[in-house]
């Protein structure tokens, strides 16, 4: 049997262990246009906040293709798929055929097409050498500006802060992680990184950067003209999916999954930020590129190429961050539109010190965000993941001393 | 709280000003409870024992660990030596609240305690007779003196019984004396408990608790008897009176000083200070229209008995109160203040002051109060709250206040009888009043504050029971409306017709928590009329929510005197079944009544009313069935 | 293999467990010294109370495979095969707290600790003792644990012996556990204490 895995991130790399685990003797090669050993993606933050070094990325010792018998065939990226052959073109020309395929092949900045979007200086942050390279850049910048208030940017900013720049940051939506959380949420968060230096720009966009090779200017689509001489723009991911016929292989946004996380094409699998599979707590399908789904997704999926028939039960958007003195955790369906029959509950706020927001459909918890007092966040994460009917009072899972056993009969 | 949106009290005014404080961030006893959970299971049931230093030890429930502690005490030694050790405490703090009282007698006799005296002369010649000191044609403070040190023998000298329990019936008596439990001093019994709980003396569980009923009489009719009794004499005997209970009765535009305690020997004093014309001038130079007391805890009781002083609130209230920033001091003496009052006086201008030698807070100014210096020190401390008053900072006064009547001794209950307790006994007899309770003791944030005792008490008057109260149900019974003449409608016809004729409650309101020996006095005097025994008659007590040591003691000398006995909250017993027998079935065939645990109210007015129904069928009265 | 087994209906919530813990987690190994240390060292057993505030030892389960493990971002997180054992290596964690978001019993805390590199906040839990237990010892936590709440048995005789219980239970009557009366009545007590005035 020969597997063939596009992705060297933690989807690919749980897969090819698992189909290890099951099978000692097949064959695996594994496809990545990375050059870097398999590394921790989110842990990018944690590099340019300056909490961990660079070297500390790596995932694994140098010796883990070896170990998992894999072969690697790096610093090429796939291009083609032809499904009826059972083959990947790489870009360099090579051709690999396989009986099973999985595309973990992750996800990619969303580009922003502005004029002077190519100068020096700007930056995304999606991979170790976007930060690699900021880290170089941050040295006599006096201004930095950063794009969008999701996750990317978000973490972008907080790590600017940490590195001593004077950050601004756009954001289009009315507070900061308006995908993740609340409104009572993201006004505490955005408060605190006010207090820490950031200044916030709510409603506006950049149209456009000005500068002479590094950039100087962004242009605001209100015309306003920002100094600013680093930029990072944080405006989400998309999958990686340029080589994936769509005739052949049914895409939404990421390539659509079956409950063992297989493709409309038979032996072709997904998993990770590629993957459409069923959201839990929304009920729909939907792409969660996060990591933690990852590592089970490719677990799951490798399984399943072995196989070994194992049901991937859906996934769930979730994260968890350190933004100075707060913790801030999201589970599932957080922030729903109103009007869709749900039930929120909240406590606390900024002078209590915590915050905590729970959503309901029926008897089923679906989302929640906490600020601070995250230790029993997991209880609650499983809850919404298992679907468990909630028979305590709202108030039990929002007290001070909620634990697992408060929900024992 | 398993559930923190759940309420935690029946009280409008308790709710809204928890609300208040939470804004405030105040941390209250409510948050410290949760913060306690779990508690300790050992302890909850009496098995923890830190009696000597090779423990400490506990004993496994469950039977698989040590069943003994080092000293080799089993489950049955160690629950009943920490259950006496309570008993002990109990005794001794009303007890040396009753010391406090004499001694201040003792000062007045000798002319040494300026700004007391003796305002009920009939009642200090009448103790006086009682304890043998000769009455006729001798000079009033010569008659205290001697009787000041009749009484400090009843605490410490060598005798065969005290001098009070001979008020008991004779039959009681009697059977003390068979039992052996009559108590012979004050300060021994309670000096004997803790020898006999020392390691290696008394390791018989049932000669201990025999003991506990010896201890806890001697607080029932010594110590505490000793203290309601003194403080009539020197402060006067409580006759009814109109009052104000709730948070309400702060005034936004008055000096509010609030008392804290129980001991009537700081409070009186404040409260002469309070009406003196010169306070009050100086009130109105800073801006006030007045001085006006009110109390929480007990030593608000003993002011409301004797002055119709309001009560702005009961135990778990006591933190609350301040926090509407309304009142300007607080001045404590000793027992059930929580040590947190001076860390939540801190978010308000509230000055907080204590008075007693024997008793110190995080957080108060000390202001240390004798005989001799009191009315000094109260003046002072008036003058200081006046000065704070123009210090405070926004006031949230939750409520209107509720109007009540307190102030019901035994004497003036006889009085309004026309002399005797007969009427009442014919009441009794023909079944329009079909029985007695006295509910009494704490509040505890293990039970719904003041449900426990405002549903009981409307349970059993509904079932034409007359109910007396003392001490945090008084209060709680009070704000719930049961104190006004007009709360007849809530009784049931019986009972609504014998008290309308009297024009009184059907909630009478006996004083603080010493004076739950008023009941004693009164159970007496309706068992002599009768020529039974207390046990015999168709009364109960209840503690609905109690928590304290004391509480413990005047349960366990209320069955020791024959009073079965209703608690709220579960001892720390259970470790033993063998206790717990004893308590609830065993005594039944030594005192003539027993314990019953049960927390909720509804099922104890049952058992209650079962209880008073058995009894009146047992002396030959009309009884009903109860379910 | 031995393993901590816990058998929750026997706890008294006396926290016993988590000072023995504590203790056991720290450089110098005693209750009186151990408090003074800094870091202080923290317990990795935490006792909750539940519904009825009775006592519950809320301690890892080791589970295989471990949620917190395939979330952990950095690979700190790992298992031990041979004490069944999943570990947490101070030096790799970042703090990141996506171990706390995985673990669906919520026994994961975040502090200093006296076996992490000084001043850096790391996750930190139960490590089953792996230290004492080399040395001939039980858990601390077993170790002090008077009512047999937590204990230290052959997993399968804990296996076996439940499976008894439970086919016994099949057939009323024939020997389901029972509370002894003095814990089925404080219980009993508790229950209606929190439950007055609430209907």
């Amino acid at each position: 049997m020969k597997h063939l895995i596009i992705g060297n991130g933690i989807a690919g790399l749980n897969a090819a262990r698992a189909i290890r685990e099951l099978d000692g003797t097949a064959e695996i090669a594994m496809v990545s246009d990375e050059r870097f050993p398999p590394y921790s993606r989110p842990m990018i933050c944690q590099v340019l906040d300056g909490s961990q070094p660079h070297a500390k990325l790596p995932l694994y010792g140098e010796d883990i293709y070896q170990t998992l018998q894999v072969t690697p065939v790096l610093g090429a990226r796939a291009v083609a798929l032809d499904v009826d052959a059972r083959a990947v073109r790489l870009a360099d020309g090579r051709q690999l055929d396989y009986d099973r395929l999985l595309i973990a092949s992750g996800a990619d900045a969303r580009r922003l097409k502005a004029p002077g979007s190519a100068l020096d200086n700007i930056f995304y942050m999606r991979t170790e050498s976007d930060v690699r390279r900021q880290l170089a850049a941050v040295g006599g910048v006096r201004q930095a500006l950063v794009l969008g208030g999701g996750l990317v940017g978000f973490k972008a900013a907080y790590g600017l802060l940490k590195q001593g720049l004077p950050v601004t940051m756009l954001i289009t939506s009315g507070y900061p992680l308006a995908m993740q959380v609340d409104a009572t949420a993201g006004r505490i968060i955005q408060e605190e990184l006010e207090a820490n230096g950031l200044s916030v720009r709510v409603g506006v966009s950049a149209a456009g950067f000005e500068g002479n090779g590094r950039v100087t200017h962004a242009v605001l689509d209100n015309g306003e003209r920002l100094t600013c001489d680093l930029v990072v723009i944080g405006k989400g991911v998309l999958p990686s999916l340029d080589f994936v016929p769509r005739e052949r292989v049914a895409v939404d946004l990421g390539i659509v999954v079956d409950d063992c996380l297989q493709s409309s094409a038979p032996g072709i699998y997904a998993a990770g930020d590629t993957a459409e599979a069923v959201d839990i707590a929304r009920q729909k399908r939907w792409v969660n590129a996060i990591w933690p789904e990852a590592a089970v997704q490719g677990r799951i999926a490798g399984q399943n190429m072995a196989g070994r028939r194992v049901r991937y039960p859906g996934s769930l958007s979730r994260n968890v961050m350190r933004v100075y003195g707060l913790d801030v955790m999201t589970l599932g369906y957080a922030n729903p539109d109103t009007g869709e029959g749900l039930r929120t509950v909240q406590s606390g706020g900024k002078d209590q010190g915590y915050y905590r927001r729970l959503v309901f459909r029926g008897d089923i918890l679906v989302g929640a965000v906490l600020i601070n007092r995250i230790e029993q966040g997991g209880v609650l994460r499983a809850l919404i993941e298992n679907r468990v009917p909630i028979r305590v009072p709202d108030g039990v899972l929002m007290a001070t001393g909620f634990n697992f056993s408060k929900l024992l009969h | 709280m398993s559930d923190p949106k759940g309420k935690v009290s029946v009280t409008e005014d308790g709710l809204l000003l928890l609300e208040k404080a939470q804004k405030d961030h105040i941390e209250t006893v409510w948050d410290r409870h949760a913060a306690q959970q779990p508690q300790c299971g050992f302890c909850d049931m009496g098995l923890s024992c830190r009696v000597c230093n090779m423990g400490p030890c506990r004993v496994d429930p469950f039977g698989e660990g040590p069943q003994t502690g080092v000293c080799g005490a089993d489950a049955d030694i160690i629950v009943a030596r920490n259950l006496c050790r309570m008993v002990a405490a109990g005794a001794a703090s009303h007890s040396d609240h009753g010391r406090d009282l004499v001694e201040v007698l003792e000062n007045v006799a000798a002319g040494k305690a300026p700004g007391y005296k003796i305002r009920d002369e009939a009642k200090l010649k009448r103790l006086a007779e009682e304890y043998g000191v000769a009455v006729a044609e001798r000079d009033i403070l010569a008659i205290a003196g001697d009787l000041a040190q009749a009484m400090m023998e009843d605490y410490g000298m060598r005798r065969k019984k005290i001098t009070l329990a001979s008020r008991a019936p004779a039959q009681r008596q009697a059977l003390w004396e068979k039992v052996g439990i009559m108590p012979r001093g004050i300060d021994r019994e309670t000096s004997e408990m803790m020898h006999r709980t020392h390691m290696g003396v008394d390791n018989g569980w049932q000669s201990l608790l025999v003991q506990a009923l010896r201890n806890a009489l001697s607080d029932g009719w010594g110590g505490s008897m000793i203290a309601t009794e003194v403080s009539d004499i020197l402060f006067g005997v409580p006759a009814p009176k109109p009052t104000m209970v709730n948070a309400g009765v702060l005034k936004k535009d008055q000096v509010n000083i609030v008392v804290h305690g129980h001991n009537p020997v700081v409070s009186e004093m404040i409260s002469l200070a309070c009406i003196s014309p010169e306070m009050l001038d100086l009130a109105k130079a800073k801006g006030a229209a007045g001085i006006n007391l009110a109390g929480v805890c007990c030593t608000g009781n003993e002011l409301l008995m004797r002055r119709g002083i309001a009560m702005a609130g009961n135990h778990l209230m006591t933190e609350l109160i301040l926090s509407t920033g309304a009142v300007d001091m607080m001045i404590v003496d000793y027992q059930c203040i929580m040590p947190s009052l001076g860390k939540v006086a801190e978010s308000y201008h509230t000055r907080m002051i204590s008075t007693s030698d024997k008793a110190r807070f995080p957080g108060m100014e000390h202001h240390e109060f004798h005989p001799d210096n009191a009315k000094e020190k109260a003046f002072d401390l008036v003058k200081t709250a006046i000065a704070n008053f123009p210090n405070r900072k926004s006031v949230y006064i939750p409520v209107e206040p509720q109007a009540a009547v307190g102030g019901f001794s035994i004497e003036t209950i006889v009085g309004a009888l026309g002399g005797t307790p007969q009427p009442l006994i014919e009441a009794i007899k023909a079944g329009k009043i079909r029985g007695a309770v006295g509910i009494v003791g704490c509040n505890n944030p293990k039970i719904k504050h003041d449900y426990g005792h405002v549903t009981l008490t409307k349970r059993l008057i509904e079932n034409d029971i007359l109910v007396v109260d003392t001490g945090c149900v008084s209060v709680a019974n009070a704000k719930a409306g049961f104190k006004v003449p007009g709360a007849i409608e809530m009784a049931g016809p019986g009972l609504k017709e014998v008290c309308g004729s009297l024009g009184i409650p059907p909630v009478l309101h006996l004083g603080s928590c010493v004076d739950n020996v008023r009941i004693l006095v009164l159970v007496s005097a309706l068992a002599n009329a009768l020529g039974v025994d207390i046990s015999d008659l168709p009364v109960a007590g209840s503690a609905p929510e109690w928590y304290s040591e004391k509480a413990v003691t005047i349960g366990v000398y209320c069955v020791a005197s024959g009073i079965t006995t209703h608690l709220g909250p579960m001892p720390p017993i259970t470790g033993s079944m063998n206790v717990v027998k004893l308590l609830t079935e065993g005594l039944e065939g030594v005192v003539g009544a027993t314990f019953a645990v049960e927390p909720d109210p509804e099922k104890a007015a049952v058992f209650l009313r079962k209880h008073i129904e058995k009894k009146r069928k047992a002396l030959g009265l009309e009884a009903r069935s109860v379910s | 293999m031995k393993q901590v087994v816990v058998n929750p209906e026997k706890c008294v919530g006396c926290m016993q467990c988590m000072l023995a813990c504590a203790t056991a987690h720290s450089k110098t190994l005693q209750l009186f010294t151990a408090v003074q240390e800094t870091p202080r060292p923290g317990a990795r057993v935490h006792v909750g109370a539940g519904r009825f505030n009775e006592g519950f030892p809320n301690r890892c389960r080791h589970c295989d495979p471990a949620p917190c493990q395939l979330a952990c971002l950095t690979g700190a997180i790992s298992r031990d095969a041979a004490t069944a054992t999943v570990l947490i290596n101070p030096e790799r964690c970042i703090n990141c707290a996506s171990c706390a978001m995985a673990c669906p019993y919520g026994v994961i805390r975040f502090h200093e600790d006296p076996f992490a590199p000084p001043g850096q906040t790391v996750a930190v839990k139960c490590d089953n003792c792996g230290s004492r237990v080399s040395q001939g010892l039980v858990p601390a936590c077993v170790e002090v644990c008077k009512t047999g709440a937590l204990v230290y048995e052959e997993i399968s005789e804990v296996m076996k012996a439940k499976t008894r219980q439970v086919a016994r239970c099949m057939s009323a009557g024939a020997g389901e556990a029972t509370l002894p009366d003095g814990v089925a009545l404080i219980r009993a007590a508790k229950q209606s204490q929190l439950a007055v005035g609430t209907e």
